[in-house]
Formats: structure tokens, sequence, C-alpha cells
């Protein structure tokens, strides 16, 4: 049996997939922050370039890769499929587990992947420079990568807790010539505003992409760019899954589900969206998709599905999506890539249909697959994709119980070098588990999102 | 780094005197646990020898109650400033600390169980920091260090920052008719630990403990605001207290007050009232706070809250909140109602509230398991 499926550079997927084309009916849309109206591709433009907008708002079902982007993914894509021999040994399951491997990028995840088409598409419109916000750490990276391929200028905003925390990403960013500015910064009035109400804040992501949209938004050369959460994102990640189908037909396979860890969507929108216009064509209505998050920001498992900010301050959008309020900041887990309010609207529409479902883990039991993982099948990954890894563990052990040999396809966002104090915190015993009381909550009558 | 310590050690076992030590076996048995040891004397040798640096200058006691750990272990900053004849009371021990508090002390620590700490509370008057330093008996205050060593540890970080933790002790009443059981005597105040409580600088929890409190306390005002047919039984502490406050109500310290739609229901209420209320009511909570350090979540010092009202409340209905500071102290919970069943149905972790908004998952021990872990 083999360890690795590969696929040959040339047949790495010419096309993304857009799955709104096969929504039965369209995504709520997007509304104006302030007269909480339609956004219109002009409210956009002041931020994002104009292909950008269209692609979010496609209906089309494949969209062409531009030759300069496949040509700069080739450096590390197509991305191994690994089946996962050693972990199943281990668990003796049944289950038969393969996982994408994302982590051979150059940056260490699949944030390249939509990085190096956004730079792409905003150098193509004459923008000098690109401004973003990062929580652990990997998207910055990811963008600071994809902007020195296309010689552009970048800014990362860079939560405070990860700041500290990894400093080696931020040296990384520096490396490929970004500007790294821990957040909340005084760069900004967003920034400014937090330090004053909470001078010892840790940051969160919410908080960063205010101040990176009203960089955006205050510099006519520089636009802002978003990691997760959009419909292009998510569109970008879908070379995941499209991949991953060919290297699985190559073994006569095809997933009984689909499992990914969850931030803001876009590695798990990656992976399951080709499965998933698969189950919404009904050409397989059986894949089970899972998304996996933490049980300190459980979005999708206790947010509501309304209308709410992207960003602390506002500022962004209002996407209909999974919420857990605009400026609920998550306690500072090491998964610092999912402590994210809110969740990509297409994901969040699949989970409310039904079409999809997630689950929450603690970070403790998240840690300890993790380590599972790497005895078994050597990669030390990073502490997001480690809760894709502790959902799998579980399926595959729900398995080994029921006996089913069932194809688990995850995943392996990214490694986890950078994320080593985390481990060590684990393994000293260290570390909190923080836990959303979403019930007390609701008791409570507190503020939730309120949009009309 | 203060200079002026108390210290007395309790040499006596410390049951006997109080409660005459009647009973069943194996009451006599259990009660002898908990009660201060020969060992005292070795302990405090231990936590002598654990300090790092010898510039403290100790005020302590004659003979076995001080004087000799001194000179077993070495430490020559040490001043008697008490003297005892015959067999050490608890009169000795109360009068010790108030010599102690009138040569201005800024920390009485002694070596003791849960009766020594309740005689240094009464002593030393509540307001003067106090730390015992576990005599290698079961005990269940919230003013012990863990061990010698870390008691040692507590004293050196010391920056001068202050708990309120728990003293319990055997229920005198409930052992006339036969029966051990821990009450609640009071709360004293006892050293924060600053190092050990870490990532300090997030918004999300507060990183001094009256904010926290504050916090947790408005977060759960909210909830009995958002729920006005549950009835609450706020359990003592300072936290509950302001939780209470929000309502502009004057909790007890000590006991459980039941709250409703912001009213108060009932004050300092024992188990048979508690019932009461409860039959008249569909839906009540819980709210309590776990011994500091040595974790009890239920069952020491909470005798109102007997089995019979948990399961009638049910345990999902237990609201357990801590400040980060306090758990950074208590490395393990436990429940111990006196009903093994009931114990397990709290699950194998339980949550612990500890800001407005944020909670935090802890291993749940059962009592036998955290006996295992706590004789150290
Ligand atoms: C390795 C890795 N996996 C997953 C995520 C979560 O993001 P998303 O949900 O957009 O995939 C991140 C975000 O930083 C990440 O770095």
């Amino acid at each position: 049996m083999q360890s690795k499926i590969l696929l040959e550079e040339d047949e790495m997927p010419k096309r993304w997939y857009n799955v709104q084309a096969d929504l039965p009916s369209p995504l709520d849309p997007p509304l104006h922050p302030a007269t909480k109206k339609l956004v219109t591709p002009d409210d956009l433009r002041v931020i994002f370039p104009m292909e950008l907008i269209r692609q979010e708002m496609s209906p089309q079902r494949y969209i062409d890769i531009p030759e300069e982007v496949r040509e700069i993914l080739t450096l590390w894509r197509p991305s191994p499929l690994y089946r996962a021999k050693r972990l199943e040994k281990a668990l003796k399951t049944p289950a038969k587990i393969y996982y994408k491997y994302e982590g051979v990028s150059p940056p260490g995840s699949h944030k390249p992947n939509t990085a190096v088409a956004q730079a792409y598409y905003n150098m193509k419109e004459g923008i000098e420079r690109i401004a973003t916000e990062t929580g652990a750490g990997q998207w910055g990276s990811a963008l600071a990568f994809a902007t020195s391929q296309f010689g552009l200028g970048c800014t990362v905003y860079m939560v405070r807790s990860s700041y500290a925390q990894k400093p080696y990403r931020k040296i990384m960013m520096q490396v490929w010539g970004a500007e790294c500015i821990p957040s909340p910064s005084t760069k900004t009035n967003a920034g400014r505003t937090i330090l004053e109400k909470y001078p010892e804040t840790s940051g969160s992501l919410g908080i960063a992409i205010s101040e990176a949209v009203e960089d955006a938004a205050t510099h006519e050369n520089t636009n802002y760019s978003l990691g997760s959460v959009l419909n292009h994102v998510c569109l970008h990640q879908t070379v995941v899954g499209l991949e991953a189908k060919e290297q699985l037909a190559m073994v006569d396979s095809y997933p009984d589900m689909v499992i990914g860890c969850v931030g803001g969507g876009s590695n798990f929108a990656g992976i399951s969206f080709p499965f998933a216009g698969d189950k919404l064509t009904g050409r397989r209505k059986d894949v089970e998709i899972v998304a996996v998050e933490p049980a300190a920001c459980p979005t999708l498992t206790k947010g509501i599905y309304t209308y709410d900010y992207g960003d602390v301050a506002g500022l962004t959008p209002l996407l209909k999506m999974y919420t857990l309020g605009h400026d609920f900041i998550p306690a500072a887990i090491h998964a610092g890539g999912l402590r994210y309010h809110g969740d990509s609207p297409l994901v969040s529409r699949f989970v409310h249909d039904g079409v999809m479902r997630a689950v929450a883990y603690n970070q403790n039991e998240v840690f300890e697959a993790a380590k599972l993982f790497a005895q078994t099948e050597g990669i030390i990954i990073a502490p997001e994709t480690a809760h894709a890894v502790k959902a799998v563990v579980d399926e595959a052990m729900k398995c080994r119980q029921t006996g089913e040999e069932k194809v688990i396809l995850f995943n392996n966002s990214g490694h986890g070098h950078f994320d080593l104090s985390a481990y060590d915190i684990y393994l000293q015993g260290r570390l909190e588990d923080y836990e959303y009381p979403t019930d007390l909550i609701r008791d409570s009558l507190a503020r939730l999102p309120k949009v009309s | 780094m203060m200079v002026n310590l108390g210290l007395l050690i309790n040499p006596v076992a410390g049951m006997g005197g109080r409660v005459g030590l009647k009973g069943t076996d194996g009451l006599v048995q259990e009660a002898l646990m908990r009660g201060a040891s020969p060992g005292s004397l070795a302990r405090t040798v231990r936590f002598l020898r654990a300090l790092p640096s010898s510039d403290v200058l100790f005020l302590t006691c004659s003979g076995d109650m001080g004087e000799a750990a001194f000179i077993e272990a070495g430490y020559r900053r040490c001043r008697v400033v008490y003297r005892y004849s015959g067999e050490s009371t608890a009169a000795d021990t109360k009068e010790a600390c108030r010599t102690f508090l009138r040569e201005g002390v800024s920390l009485i620590l002694f070596c003791g169980g849960d009766g020594t700490a309740r005689d240094v509370l009464e002593g030393s008057g509540g307001r003067t920091p106090i730390l015992g330093i576990p005599a290698g008996v079961k005990m269940y205050s919230g003013v012990f260090a863990l061990t010698p060593e870390s008691a040692a540890a507590l004293v050196s970080e010391w920056n001068g920052q202050c708990r309120e933790a728990e003293v319990l002790d055997v229920d005198e009443d409930a052992y006339r008719k036969g029966e051990l059981r821990t009450r609640l005597y009071g709360f004293a105040r006892v050293p924060a630990m600053q190092g050990m409580v870490q990532h300090s600088k997030d918004v999300f929890e507060s990183s001094d403990e009256e904010s926290a409190k504050a916090d947790i306390a408005m977060f759960l005002a909210e909830v009995i605001m958002g729920t006005p047919k549950t009835l609450y039984l706020l359990g003592p502490g300072s936290t509950t207290l302001r939780i209470a406050s929000a309502f502009g109500l004057e909790k007890s310290l000590l006991g459980f007050d039941a709250v409703m739609g912001g009213h108060l229901v009932g004050r300092d209420l024992d188990e048979r009232a508690i019932l009461a209320l409860l039959e008249k009511t569909d839906h009540a909570r819980i709210i309590v706070s776990p011994l500091g350090m040595q974790g009890a979540v239920l069952g020491r010092g909470t005798q109102q809250i007997s089995p019979g009202v948990i399961r009638k409340v049910g345990v999902e209905n237990v609201i357990v909140i801590a400040t980060p500071q306090k758990l950074a102290g208590t490395p393990s919970l436990f429940v111990d109602t006196g009903d093994p069943a009931l114990d397990r149905a709290f699950g194998g972790t339980i949550r612990v509230i500890t800001g407005y908004h944020v909670a935090r998952r802890r291993a749940l021990l059962s009592p036998a398991e955290w006996a295992g872990s706590s004789l150290r």
C-alpha cells in the first residue's frame, strides 16, 4: 500500500470550483455596514481589486486559474495525498484515513493557495501594497510570501498575543520583505480606540481586521486582503479538494467523510466544497462533511446564524453567518487561527442547511491527538489542524466499534514548527481548556449581534 | 520581601481537645486524619530548609510550638516572642497570634490542620494574612499551601497581594450527634500567588483578582436577571456576595442565600429550608466557588447542600465560579457530597466560570483520587 498519492505538475487543476453555482438558492448577500443596504461592487472597490469582487459574487461553476498563479503554485502543488496507515494501525481502526498535506508550501500551510491569487489580481490592477491581519501568523506569512513573488509591499497587523508567542512567524514575514505590526496598534483609529479601553489586551483577529481595513481604505495605493471567510478565498482553496478527488480516484476511492478544522472556514471549504458540490447535485448524497472548531470559540456549534460584522469595529460589510458576536474576544487558545467570532457565509449556510455538521473540542484533547499524529505519521501539525485530527481520531474509533471501513479524508492544513511553545505547554500539563458558556450567556439576555 | 513573619506550630493532634474523639471507629479514624500530627515539626523544618534565603526574620514560640524547628533546620534568624508551658492548647495558638500582631508581623505562618487554621483565624482577627504549612494530614481549608516547599516558594515570591480563603473545620454540633462534617467557619486572607497566575495580559479574563470577581459577578447577575423564574442558591464567598449586591441585596458571608428575580427569598438557609424552597420552584441553580488550594467544590463546609438538595436541583444546574487567580493555586477540583453515585454524576470534568462570558474546563477528581493526589 502506498504512503502517498502524487499528481504531476500538469495535473494541477486549471480551474477553481465555485460551489455557489450549485446552491439550491443564492446566498444571502452582504450588506453595507452603515446603510444596511445591499453592498455594491463599488462599495468594495475601495479595498478590493475588481476581479476578486467579481469572483465573490460569481454564479459561474468553474473559474480559470491564471497561468501566472498556477506557475507559482507549482512550487509546492499538487500537494501530496497521504494514506495515514500508521495512524490507522495505532488506532486499530478499519477506517481508511487519507489526508491532504498543505504544510509543504513555503509558508507551511494552505494559506498561500489564495494569497498568491489575491496578490496577482492586486498587482494586475496596479496596487502597490496590501494590508492584512494575521492571527497565528500563518496568513501573514503566506501573504508576505505571495506579495514578494509579485514585488508588492505588504503590511501585516498581527494579533498581539501571537506576535509575542510566535516571534518566528514575524521574522518569516520580514524575510519575505513585509512589515509586521502588533495589533492593536497606534497606527489606526480602530487600534487606538481598543488600546484606550483595554491597554492590556491580547488582541484578536476581529481587531486586527479593523486595522488592516482602515489602513487600506485610507491609502490610495493600498488594498486589503482577507485570508479566509470570503467566498473568493474559499474558491481559491478548492484546488485542495479538487486535487484530493483526483488522487482518491487514482486508488478508486471516494470519501464517506470529509473533515477539516474551521477558523474562518477556508481550508475546510477547500477540501470539502468539491465534495459538497457532489452532495448538492445528488451525485453523492451520503458524503458526510464535518467542520471542527475549538470549544473556546464555538462559532458553528454554539453561535447564531444571522447578519454580523466581520470585524470588531464594524467596518466590514455585514455577512450572513454563524457568529458569536463581532465584539466577542475569544480566549487565548493556542490555535490562534481558529479564534474568530464568525465564519465563512458559505460554510455557515451549509451547516445551517444540514449539508455539513460541526463539532467542537477542547485544547488538551486536541493536542493529545496531535501528539499521536506526530508519533505515527511523523508530521508535527499546527494546533489548528490538530482540531481536525482529533475529530478524525474520534470517527476512526467509532469505526473500530462498528467495524465500518469508512474512507475518511481530512485536510492537514499546516505544520506546527512555529507552534512548539504551545506543544511545550501541553507537554508540561499547563494547557488550560477554555470554554464559551453559551447556555448561561443565552440566559443572560446579553447583547447578541442585533441586525434587522 | 517582608522581614517580619510570625510562625507557630501546633505540635499535638488537634482533634482531641475539641471534640473528644468519641463516636464510631470510622469517625475516630477520619477525625485523627484531620488533626495536626507529630509530623508538624518535621514539616516546618522542611519549610524552613526550602526557603531560598535566610534573611527573613521569624518571630516564633518556644519549644515544640516553633523554636525547636528552627534549631533543627539550623535557621538562625528567629526570635521567641511567646512562651507556653505544659501541653500547648488552642488558647496558646490564639495568644501567640495576638503576640505576633502586637509585634507587627506581615504574615502568620502556622503548621497544623484545620483546627489550627481556625484558631489562627480567630487569634489574628482576619485582617493579617495567614498561610498554613500542611502538617501531612488531610485538611480542607483553603489557607494551606499544598506542600511545605510550595509554602516556602509562596513566602519568598510574595509581593503583598492577598486573596480570600476559606477556613473549614469539623462541625462540632454535628459531631456531637455522631456525624463528621466540615463547616465553613470564616474567611482568612492568604498570600496571592503572582507567579502562578500566568497569561494575565488577556482581556478575556481580568489580570487582577478584584476585577476578575467583578467580571464573574456581573456575568452571573445578568444570568439571574435573564432567568427571573429560576431560584438561585448563592454559596459563601465574596464573589457571590458581589452577585447579590448587584441587586442591592446583602448576602450572608458564610451561608447559602436564595435569590429569585433579583429578590432575596431566604438568608443563611439550612438544608430543610432549602428543600422547602425547592418544593415550590421548577428550576433552581446552585452557584458555588471551590475551596482555594484544596479544591472541594461541594461537600466541604457546604452541609446545607446535601445530596438530596443536589439531586433536586440537578448536577447540571451547579454553576462553579472561581477567579483565574484562585484556580491557578488550586491544582485539582473534587466533589464529595457523601454520595459516591452523585459524585460520579458530575462527570470527569467540570466547567468553571472564570470571567465575563469565559469559562474553563477542569478535571474533576473523585474524593479518593483527590486524597491520593493531595497527601504529599
Ligand atoms: C494551519 C492552519 N489551519 C487552519 C487555519 C484556519 O483558517 P481557515 O479556517 O481559514 O482555514 C489556519 C489559520 O490561521 C491555519 O494557520
